[in-house]
Protein backbone atom coordinates (compact mmCIF):
# COMPACT_ATOMS: atom_id res chain seq x y z
CA UNK A 1 0.00 0.00 0.00
CA UNK A 2 0.87 3.20 -0.18
CA UNK A 3 0.69 6.72 1.15
CA UNK A 4 0.04 10.14 0.49
CA UNK A 5 -1.16 13.17 1.73
CA UNK A 6 -2.55 16.44 -0.06
CA UNK A 7 -0.45 18.75 0.87
CA UNK A 8 -2.90 21.64 0.04
CA UNK A 9 -5.49 20.48 2.91
CA UNK A 10 -3.55 19.87 5.54
CA UNK A 11 -3.82 22.26 8.39
CA UNK A 12 -1.92 19.79 11.15
CA UNK A 13 -4.37 19.09 12.79
CA UNK A 14 -2.18 15.84 14.05
CA UNK A 15 -5.13 13.29 14.48
CA UNK A 16 -3.49 11.36 11.80
CA UNK A 17 -0.34 11.42 14.38
CA UNK A 18 -2.06 9.86 16.95
CA UNK A 19 -3.53 7.34 14.87
CA UNK A 20 -0.81 5.90 13.33
CA UNK A 21 2.67 7.36 15.34
CA UNK A 22 4.75 4.81 12.83
CA UNK A 23 3.51 6.46 9.73
CA UNK A 24 2.69 10.67 10.52
CA UNK A 25 5.39 13.31 12.44
CA UNK A 26 4.51 17.04 12.79
CA UNK A 27 8.04 18.03 13.47
CA UNK A 28 8.15 21.74 15.42
CA UNK A 29 8.67 23.38 11.92
CA UNK A 30 6.76 21.72 9.94
CA UNK A 31 3.86 23.40 7.81
CA UNK A 32 2.45 20.02 6.78
CA UNK A 33 2.36 16.28 8.13
CA UNK A 34 5.66 14.19 7.40
CA UNK A 35 4.92 10.85 6.25
CA UNK A 36 7.89 8.56 7.96
CA UNK A 37 7.00 5.61 5.55
CA UNK A 38 5.43 6.34 2.03
CA UNK A 39 4.86 2.24 1.79
CA UNK A 40 4.44 0.60 4.99
CA UNK A 41 3.50 -3.28 5.48
CA UNK A 42 -0.03 -4.66 5.82
CA UNK A 43 0.33 -4.26 9.99
CA UNK A 44 0.24 -0.51 9.77
CA UNK A 45 -3.28 -0.75 7.59
CA UNK A 46 -5.87 -0.74 10.45
CA UNK A 47 -4.03 2.41 12.15
CA UNK A 48 -3.65 3.99 8.74
CA UNK A 49 -7.32 3.23 7.86
CA UNK A 50 -8.13 4.89 11.41
CA UNK A 51 -5.97 7.91 10.41
CA UNK A 52 -7.69 8.35 6.86
CA UNK A 53 -11.21 8.58 8.97
CA UNK A 54 -9.92 10.74 11.47
CA UNK A 55 -8.25 13.68 9.31
CA UNK A 56 -10.67 16.44 10.08
CA UNK A 57 -9.72 17.53 6.18
CA UNK A 58 -9.34 14.45 4.55
CA UNK A 59 -6.34 15.29 3.21
CA UNK A 60 -4.70 11.32 3.36
CA UNK A 61 -5.13 8.84 0.69
CA UNK A 62 -4.58 4.99 0.64
CA UNK A 63 -3.65 3.45 -2.63
CA UNK A 64 -3.35 -0.51 -2.94
CA UNK B 1 -46.63 0.65 18.49
CA UNK B 2 -45.80 4.65 18.90
CA UNK B 3 -44.55 6.45 22.05
CA UNK B 4 -45.52 9.58 23.50
CA UNK B 5 -43.12 12.33 22.07
CA UNK B 6 -41.14 13.77 25.18
CA UNK B 7 -41.17 17.72 25.46
CA UNK B 8 -38.48 19.03 23.20
CA UNK B 9 -36.73 21.63 25.75
CA UNK B 10 -32.84 20.99 24.26
CA UNK B 11 -31.83 24.60 24.01
CA UNK B 12 -33.35 25.44 27.79
CA UNK B 13 -31.11 26.89 30.19
CA UNK B 14 -32.85 24.74 32.79
CA UNK B 15 -32.90 21.59 30.96
CA UNK B 16 -29.10 21.55 31.92
CA UNK B 17 -29.27 23.52 35.08
CA UNK B 18 -31.89 20.65 36.54
CA UNK B 19 -30.07 17.80 34.49
CA UNK B 20 -30.56 14.13 35.68
CA UNK B 21 -27.51 12.87 37.52
CA UNK B 22 -27.95 9.45 36.54
CA UNK B 23 -28.03 10.72 32.82
CA UNK B 24 -24.75 12.69 32.45
CA UNK B 25 -27.15 15.83 33.07
CA UNK B 26 -28.20 15.17 29.70
CA UNK B 27 -31.74 15.32 28.35
CA UNK B 28 -31.35 11.83 26.63
CA UNK B 29 -34.91 10.92 25.86
CA UNK B 30 -35.25 14.00 24.09
CA UNK B 31 -31.87 13.50 22.09
CA UNK B 32 -33.38 9.75 21.18
CA UNK B 33 -36.61 11.50 20.13
CA UNK B 34 -34.41 13.68 17.72
CA UNK B 35 -32.43 11.37 16.27
CA UNK B 36 -35.18 8.74 15.24
CA UNK B 37 -37.75 10.94 14.51
CA UNK B 38 -37.10 13.82 13.52
CA UNK B 39 -33.18 13.99 12.44
CA UNK B 40 -33.46 17.36 10.83
CA UNK B 41 -35.56 19.69 13.49
CA UNK B 42 -36.41 22.64 13.36
CA UNK B 43 -36.48 25.40 16.54
CA UNK B 44 -37.63 28.42 16.76
CA UNK B 45 -36.59 30.75 19.20
CA UNK B 46 -37.93 33.75 21.06
CA UNK B 47 -35.81 35.63 22.74
CA UNK B 48 -33.85 39.10 21.55
CA UNK B 49 -30.56 37.36 22.97
CA UNK B 50 -30.83 34.29 20.60
CA UNK B 51 -30.85 33.68 16.54
CA UNK B 52 -34.55 33.81 15.51
CA UNK B 53 -34.48 29.96 14.58
CA UNK B 54 -32.13 26.95 13.65
CA UNK B 55 -32.00 23.42 11.86
CA UNK B 56 -31.00 20.74 14.14
CA UNK B 57 -28.88 18.05 13.35
CA UNK B 58 -28.69 15.13 15.99
CA UNK B 59 -27.17 11.86 14.73
CA UNK B 60 -23.58 10.95 14.72
CA UNK B 61 -23.45 11.01 11.13
CA UNK B 62 -24.81 14.09 9.83
CA UNK B 63 -23.28 16.08 12.26
CA UNK B 64 -19.49 14.61 10.68
CA UNK B 65 -21.42 15.82 7.56
CA UNK B 66 -22.31 18.75 8.40
CA UNK B 67 -18.68 19.45 10.13
CA UNK B 68 -16.74 18.39 7.26
CA UNK B 69 -18.68 19.99 4.46
CA UNK B 70 -17.52 23.85 4.64
CA UNK B 71 -18.57 23.99 1.39
CA UNK B 72 -22.28 23.78 2.08
CA UNK B 73 -22.08 24.69 5.61
CA UNK B 74 -20.37 27.37 5.98
CA UNK B 75 -18.45 29.03 9.54
CA UNK B 76 -18.15 32.39 7.87
CA UNK B 77 -21.47 33.86 7.43
CA UNK B 78 -22.24 35.39 11.13
CA UNK B 79 -22.82 33.08 14.17
CA UNK B 80 -21.15 30.23 16.51
CA UNK B 81 -23.98 29.03 18.73
CA UNK B 82 -27.27 30.01 19.20
CA UNK B 83 -26.42 33.26 20.51
CA UNK B 84 -27.21 36.68 18.25
CA UNK B 85 -23.82 37.95 19.74
CA UNK B 86 -20.54 36.34 19.84
CA UNK B 87 -16.90 38.37 20.56
CA UNK B 88 -15.61 36.29 17.21
CA UNK B 89 -18.57 37.26 14.97
CA UNK B 90 -17.24 39.72 12.63
CA UNK B 91 -20.78 39.97 10.93
CA UNK B 92 -22.19 40.97 14.29
CA UNK B 93 -20.14 43.46 15.36
CA UNK B 94 -17.19 41.40 16.58
CA UNK B 95 -13.42 40.61 15.91
CA UNK B 96 -13.05 37.84 13.18
CA UNK B 97 -11.42 34.54 14.40
CA UNK B 98 -10.39 31.01 12.67
CA UNK B 99 -13.48 29.73 13.90
CA UNK B 100 -15.83 32.29 11.99
CA UNK B 101 -13.73 32.19 9.13
CA UNK B 102 -13.16 29.42 6.07
CA UNK B 103 -11.71 28.58 3.22
CA UNK B 104 -7.44 29.47 2.21
CA UNK B 105 -8.19 32.66 4.87
CA UNK B 106 -9.20 30.11 7.69
CA UNK B 107 -6.09 27.32 6.83
CA UNK B 108 -3.16 30.20 6.55
CA UNK B 109 -4.30 31.17 10.95
CA UNK B 110 -4.70 27.87 11.18
CA UNK B 111 -1.61 26.68 10.32
CA UNK B 112 0.55 29.44 12.23
CA UNK B 113 -1.27 28.45 15.51
CA UNK B 114 -1.56 24.65 14.88
CA UNK B 115 2.36 24.65 15.00
CA UNK B 116 1.95 25.12 18.78
CA UNK B 117 -0.62 22.79 19.39
CA UNK B 118 0.88 19.92 17.22
CA UNK B 119 0.84 16.12 19.40
CA UNK B 120 5.01 16.94 19.63
CA UNK B 121 4.67 20.04 20.69
CA UNK B 122 2.22 19.26 23.66
CA UNK B 123 4.21 16.79 24.70
CA UNK B 124 7.02 19.21 26.03
CA UNK B 125 4.19 20.78 27.90
CA UNK B 126 4.35 17.66 30.32
CA UNK B 127 6.85 18.83 32.72
CA UNK B 128 4.91 21.88 33.52
CA UNK B 129 1.88 19.63 33.48
CA UNK B 130 3.12 17.23 36.22
CA UNK B 131 3.91 20.20 38.26
CA UNK B 132 0.25 21.53 37.98
CA UNK B 133 -1.49 18.75 39.03
CA UNK B 134 1.25 18.33 41.95
CA UNK B 135 0.46 21.78 43.54
CA UNK B 136 -3.35 20.81 42.83
CA UNK B 137 -3.32 17.47 44.38
CA UNK B 138 -1.44 18.47 47.26
CA UNK B 139 -3.93 21.32 47.85
CA UNK B 140 -7.06 19.32 47.76
CA UNK B 141 -4.93 16.51 50.23
CA UNK B 142 -5.18 19.20 52.84
CA UNK B 143 -8.62 20.44 52.49
CA UNK B 144 -10.23 16.40 52.33
CA UNK B 145 -13.77 17.77 51.36
CA UNK B 146 -14.03 20.01 48.33
CA UNK B 147 -15.77 21.41 45.29
CA UNK B 148 -13.77 19.14 42.63
CA UNK B 149 -14.89 21.97 39.75
CA UNK B 150 -12.86 25.07 41.73
CA UNK B 151 -10.22 23.08 43.95
CA UNK B 152 -9.20 20.33 41.13
CA UNK B 153 -10.83 21.42 37.75
CA UNK B 154 -10.52 25.06 37.49
CA UNK B 155 -6.40 25.75 38.25
CA UNK B 156 -4.71 23.41 35.52
CA UNK B 157 -6.55 24.51 32.24
CA UNK B 158 -6.00 27.97 33.59
CA UNK B 159 -2.30 27.64 33.99
CA UNK B 160 -2.12 25.63 30.87
CA UNK B 161 -3.78 28.53 29.16
CA UNK B 162 -1.35 31.42 30.61
CA UNK B 163 1.77 28.89 29.67
CA UNK B 164 0.37 28.62 25.85
CA UNK B 165 -0.25 32.06 25.44
CA UNK B 166 2.22 33.29 26.78
CA UNK B 167 0.24 35.36 29.63
CA UNK B 168 2.77 36.87 32.87
CA UNK B 169 2.35 35.39 36.08
CA UNK B 170 1.59 38.79 37.52
CA UNK B 171 -1.27 39.15 34.95
CA UNK B 172 -2.89 35.80 35.33
CA UNK B 173 -5.01 36.41 38.21
CA UNK B 174 -6.88 39.30 36.49
CA UNK B 175 -6.86 37.22 33.05
CA UNK B 176 -8.60 34.28 34.35
CA UNK B 177 -10.95 36.38 36.11
CA UNK B 178 -11.96 37.57 32.94
CA UNK B 179 -11.82 33.92 31.25
CA UNK B 180 -14.10 32.96 33.81
CA UNK B 181 -16.51 35.74 33.45
CA UNK B 182 -17.49 34.71 30.01
CA UNK B 183 -18.37 30.69 30.53
CA UNK B 184 -21.64 31.00 31.81
CA UNK B 185 -23.18 34.42 30.65
CA UNK B 186 -26.93 33.36 31.20
CA UNK B 187 -25.93 31.74 34.86
CA UNK B 188 -26.59 34.83 37.50
CA UNK B 189 -24.36 33.12 40.40
CA UNK B 190 -21.35 33.39 37.99
CA UNK B 191 -22.06 36.73 36.14
CA UNK B 192 -24.88 38.99 37.31
CA UNK B 193 -25.69 40.22 34.27
CA UNK B 194 -24.95 40.08 30.51
CA UNK B 195 -23.06 43.77 30.12
CA UNK B 196 -20.58 42.04 32.79
CA UNK B 197 -19.91 39.65 30.42
CA UNK B 198 -19.22 42.07 27.72
CA UNK B 199 -17.11 43.79 30.21
CA UNK B 200 -15.13 40.89 30.64
CA UNK B 201 -14.57 40.57 27.10
CA UNK B 202 -13.76 43.77 26.46
CA UNK B 203 -11.14 44.01 28.95
CA UNK B 204 -9.64 40.86 27.68
CA UNK B 205 -9.60 41.95 24.48
CA UNK B 206 -7.23 45.46 25.47
CA UNK B 207 -5.11 43.35 27.38
CA UNK B 208 -4.87 40.82 24.32
CA UNK B 209 -3.74 43.68 22.92
CA UNK B 210 -1.31 44.95 26.05
CA UNK B 211 0.52 41.01 25.40
CA UNK B 212 1.25 41.96 22.09
CA UNK B 213 2.70 44.77 22.86
CA UNK B 214 4.88 42.68 25.14
CA UNK B 215 5.59 40.12 22.91
CA UNK B 216 6.39 41.93 20.25
CA UNK B 217 9.27 44.06 22.55
CA UNK B 218 9.93 40.36 23.56
CA UNK B 219 9.70 37.54 21.82
CA UNK B 220 9.10 33.98 24.04
CA UNK B 221 8.49 30.26 22.52
CA UNK B 222 4.66 31.26 23.15
CA UNK B 223 1.16 31.53 21.00
CA UNK B 224 1.18 34.93 21.39
CA UNK B 225 4.48 35.53 20.24
CA UNK B 226 3.43 33.33 16.99
CA UNK B 227 0.48 35.52 15.83
CA UNK B 228 2.48 38.86 16.81
CA UNK B 229 4.75 37.43 14.55
CA UNK B 230 2.40 36.35 11.80
CA UNK B 231 1.20 40.35 11.77
CA UNK B 232 4.49 41.81 11.36
CA UNK B 233 6.38 42.18 7.99
CA UNK B 234 5.94 43.74 4.55
CA UNK B 235 2.75 41.13 4.27
CA UNK B 236 1.25 40.35 7.86
CA UNK B 237 -0.61 37.23 8.04
CA UNK B 238 -3.00 38.40 10.69
CA UNK B 239 -4.53 41.83 11.32
CA UNK B 240 -4.39 43.58 15.06
CA UNK B 241 -8.20 42.26 15.23
CA UNK B 242 -7.57 39.16 14.11
CA UNK B 243 -5.03 38.64 16.54
CA UNK B 244 -7.33 40.01 19.40
CA UNK B 245 -10.05 37.70 17.87
CA UNK B 246 -8.10 34.57 17.93
CA UNK B 247 -6.68 35.30 21.86
CA UNK B 248 -10.39 35.59 22.61
CA UNK B 249 -11.50 32.57 20.82
CA UNK B 250 -8.70 30.61 22.49
CA UNK B 251 -9.28 32.16 25.90
CA UNK B 252 -13.08 30.84 25.40
CA UNK B 253 -12.45 27.85 24.02
CA UNK B 254 -9.40 26.55 26.38
CA UNK B 255 -9.74 26.66 30.23
CA UNK B 256 -13.54 26.56 30.64
CA UNK B 257 -14.48 23.02 28.15
CA UNK B 258 -11.44 21.01 30.09
CA UNK B 259 -12.57 22.01 33.48
CA UNK B 260 -16.22 21.02 31.80
CA UNK B 261 -14.66 17.42 30.99
CA UNK B 262 -12.47 16.48 34.00
CA UNK B 263 -15.60 17.45 36.10
CA UNK B 264 -17.89 15.22 34.27
CA UNK B 265 -15.46 12.60 33.90
CA UNK B 266 -15.07 12.50 38.03
CA UNK B 267 -18.67 12.41 38.48
CA UNK B 268 -19.08 9.36 36.39
CA UNK B 269 -16.62 8.02 38.38
CA UNK B 270 -18.06 7.97 41.67
CA UNK B 271 -21.56 6.94 40.47
CA UNK B 272 -19.93 3.79 38.19
CA UNK B 273 -18.31 1.14 40.15
CA UNK B 274 -16.89 -0.83 37.50
CA UNK B 275 -15.06 2.28 35.49
CA UNK B 276 -13.39 3.29 39.48
CA UNK B 277 -12.05 -0.10 39.89
CA UNK B 278 -11.05 0.32 36.28
CA UNK B 279 -8.97 3.94 36.33
CA UNK B 280 -7.04 2.46 39.70
CA UNK B 281 -6.15 -0.90 37.57
CA UNK B 282 -4.69 1.51 34.96
CA UNK B 283 -4.02 4.75 37.27
CA UNK B 284 0.07 4.71 36.95
CA UNK B 285 -0.91 4.81 32.49
CA UNK B 286 -4.09 6.01 31.91
CA UNK B 287 -4.77 4.97 28.10
CA UNK B 288 -6.23 7.61 25.70
CA UNK B 289 -9.78 5.50 25.39
CA UNK B 290 -11.09 6.61 28.94
CA UNK B 291 -10.01 10.40 28.40
CA UNK B 292 -12.26 10.56 25.27
CA UNK B 293 -14.62 8.60 27.12
CA UNK B 294 -14.99 11.48 29.55
CA UNK B 295 -14.78 14.13 26.12
CA UNK B 296 -17.93 12.06 24.78
CA UNK B 297 -20.24 12.06 27.83
CA UNK B 298 -19.30 15.59 28.98
CA UNK B 299 -19.86 16.97 25.51
CA UNK B 300 -18.51 20.64 26.81
CA UNK B 301 -19.93 22.32 24.29
CA UNK B 302 -23.70 21.38 22.95
CA UNK B 303 -23.46 22.34 19.88
CA UNK B 304 -22.13 25.14 17.33
CA UNK B 305 -23.97 26.18 14.00
CA UNK B 306 -22.89 26.85 10.69
CA UNK B 307 -24.83 28.48 7.65
CA UNK B 308 -26.28 26.56 4.35
CA UNK B 309 -24.93 28.33 1.75
CA UNK B 310 -27.71 27.05 -1.13
CA UNK B 311 -31.18 25.45 -1.05
CA UNK B 312 -30.78 21.80 -0.68
CA UNK B 313 -33.09 18.76 1.21
CA UNK B 314 -32.12 17.35 4.49
CA UNK B 315 -34.51 14.04 5.61
CA UNK B 316 -37.11 15.46 3.80
CA UNK B 317 -36.84 18.94 5.08
CA UNK B 318 -36.35 22.09 2.35
CA UNK B 319 -33.03 23.74 4.02
CA UNK B 320 -32.55 27.45 1.94
CA UNK B 321 -29.88 29.77 1.72
CA UNK B 322 -28.97 31.26 4.53
CA UNK B 323 -30.68 28.97 6.98
CA UNK B 324 -28.90 28.39 10.46
CA UNK B 325 -27.92 24.43 10.80
CA UNK B 326 -27.06 23.61 14.28
CA UNK B 327 -24.94 20.78 15.02
CA UNK B 328 -26.35 19.01 18.27
CA UNK B 329 -22.91 17.52 19.19
CA UNK B 330 -24.79 16.37 22.71
CA UNK B 331 -27.00 14.53 21.08
CA UNK B 332 -24.58 12.47 17.96
CA UNK B 333 -22.19 11.50 21.10
CA UNK B 334 -25.25 8.96 22.66
CA UNK B 335 -26.18 7.82 18.75
CA UNK B 336 -26.50 3.91 18.79
CA UNK B 337 -26.18 3.84 15.11
CA UNK B 338 -22.69 5.17 15.83
CA UNK B 339 -21.69 3.61 19.42
CA UNK B 340 -22.15 0.21 20.82
CA UNK B 341 -24.29 1.07 23.96
CA UNK B 342 -23.77 4.60 23.95
CA UNK B 343 -25.60 5.21 27.34
CA UNK B 344 -22.70 3.34 29.49
CA UNK B 345 -19.36 4.95 30.43
CA UNK B 346 -16.87 2.28 28.85
CA UNK B 347 -13.48 3.57 30.12
CA UNK B 348 -11.57 1.00 27.94
CA UNK B 349 -13.98 2.26 24.20
CA UNK B 350 -11.84 1.62 21.53
CA UNK B 351 -14.59 2.96 18.58
CA UNK B 352 -15.71 6.10 19.70
CA UNK B 353 -16.65 8.67 17.02
CA UNK B 354 -17.51 11.69 19.52
CA UNK B 355 -17.94 14.59 17.80
CA UNK B 356 -16.95 17.32 21.37
CA UNK B 357 -14.17 18.57 19.78
CA UNK B 358 -16.09 18.84 15.98
CA UNK B 359 -14.42 16.65 13.13
CA UNK B 360 -13.99 19.10 10.66
CA UNK B 361 -11.24 21.48 9.25
CA UNK B 362 -12.60 23.78 12.71
CA UNK B 363 -12.06 20.46 15.05
CA UNK B 364 -10.86 21.95 18.53
CA UNK B 365 -7.05 23.61 18.15
CA UNK B 366 -6.59 22.15 21.75
CA UNK B 367 -7.62 18.75 21.67
CA UNK B 368 -4.23 17.35 22.59
CA UNK B 369 -3.48 19.68 24.87
CA UNK B 370 -6.84 18.98 26.72
CA UNK B 371 -6.22 15.51 26.76
CA UNK B 372 -2.95 15.57 27.82
CA UNK B 373 -4.40 18.03 30.75
CA UNK B 374 -6.36 15.44 31.78
CA UNK B 375 -4.48 12.21 31.46
CA UNK B 376 -2.11 14.00 33.79
CA UNK B 377 -4.42 15.33 36.62
CA UNK B 378 -6.35 12.01 36.72
CA UNK B 379 -2.89 9.87 37.07
CA UNK B 380 -1.42 12.39 40.01
CA UNK B 381 -5.03 12.05 41.74
CA UNK B 382 -5.70 8.63 41.92
CA UNK B 383 -2.14 7.69 42.33
CA UNK B 384 -1.70 9.88 45.32
CA UNK B 385 -5.39 9.02 47.15
CA UNK B 386 -6.67 5.58 48.07
CA UNK B 387 -10.28 6.62 47.32
CA UNK B 388 -12.72 9.40 46.11
CA UNK B 389 -16.45 9.73 47.57
CA UNK B 390 -19.13 11.88 46.59
CA UNK B 391 -19.63 14.62 49.13
CA UNK B 392 -22.92 15.95 47.95
CA UNK B 393 -24.90 16.18 44.76
CA UNK B 394 -23.65 17.43 41.81
CA UNK B 395 -24.82 20.26 40.49
CA UNK B 396 -24.94 22.20 36.67
CA UNK B 397 -24.74 25.61 35.64
CA UNK B 398 -27.35 27.09 33.94
CA UNK B 399 -26.24 27.45 30.16
CA UNK B 400 -27.76 25.81 27.19
CA UNK B 401 -24.38 26.11 24.90
CA UNK B 402 -21.36 25.21 27.90
CA UNK B 403 -22.20 22.32 29.97
CA UNK B 404 -20.48 23.26 32.46
CA UNK B 405 -20.37 21.77 36.72
CA UNK B 406 -21.44 24.24 39.02
CA UNK B 407 -20.60 22.17 42.22
CA UNK B 408 -19.20 18.59 42.76
CA UNK B 409 -18.23 17.81 46.33
CA UNK B 410 -16.06 15.20 47.12
CA UNK B 411 -13.83 14.01 49.85
CA UNK B 412 -10.90 12.41 49.10
CA UNK B 413 -8.39 9.66 51.36
CA UNK B 414 -4.85 10.08 51.09
CA UNK B 415 -2.98 6.68 49.70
Amino acid sequence: MKITVDTDLCEVHGDCVVAAPDIFDIGEDDDVVQILNAEPGEEYRKAIVQAVKMCPVAAIRIEG
Amino acid sequence: MTTTAPELRIFDYDTYAQGDPTTFGLPLEQYRHLRDEEPCFLQEFDDPMLIDRAWVVSRNEDIWEVDRNTELYAADRGYVNIWQVVPIDPKNGGLPAMLTTDGPRHREQRQVLAKAFTPGMVRKLEGKFRKYAKDVVDDALEKGTFNFVHTIAHNMPMEALGDVLGVPQEDRAKFFGWVDKFAAPFDTRITASFDEVMEAIGNLMVYSEELAELKRANPADDVMSRLVASGEGGNPLMSADEIVGNVALLASGAAESTRTAMSHGMHELMRNEKAMAWMRTHQDNLPPTVIQEMVRIASPFTHLVRTATRDHELHGKQIKEGDIVAMLFAAGNFDERAFDRPDEFQPDRIENPHVSFGRGAHKCLGQHVAALEMKILFEELFQRTSSIEPAGPISYVRDAYSRGVYELPVTITPA
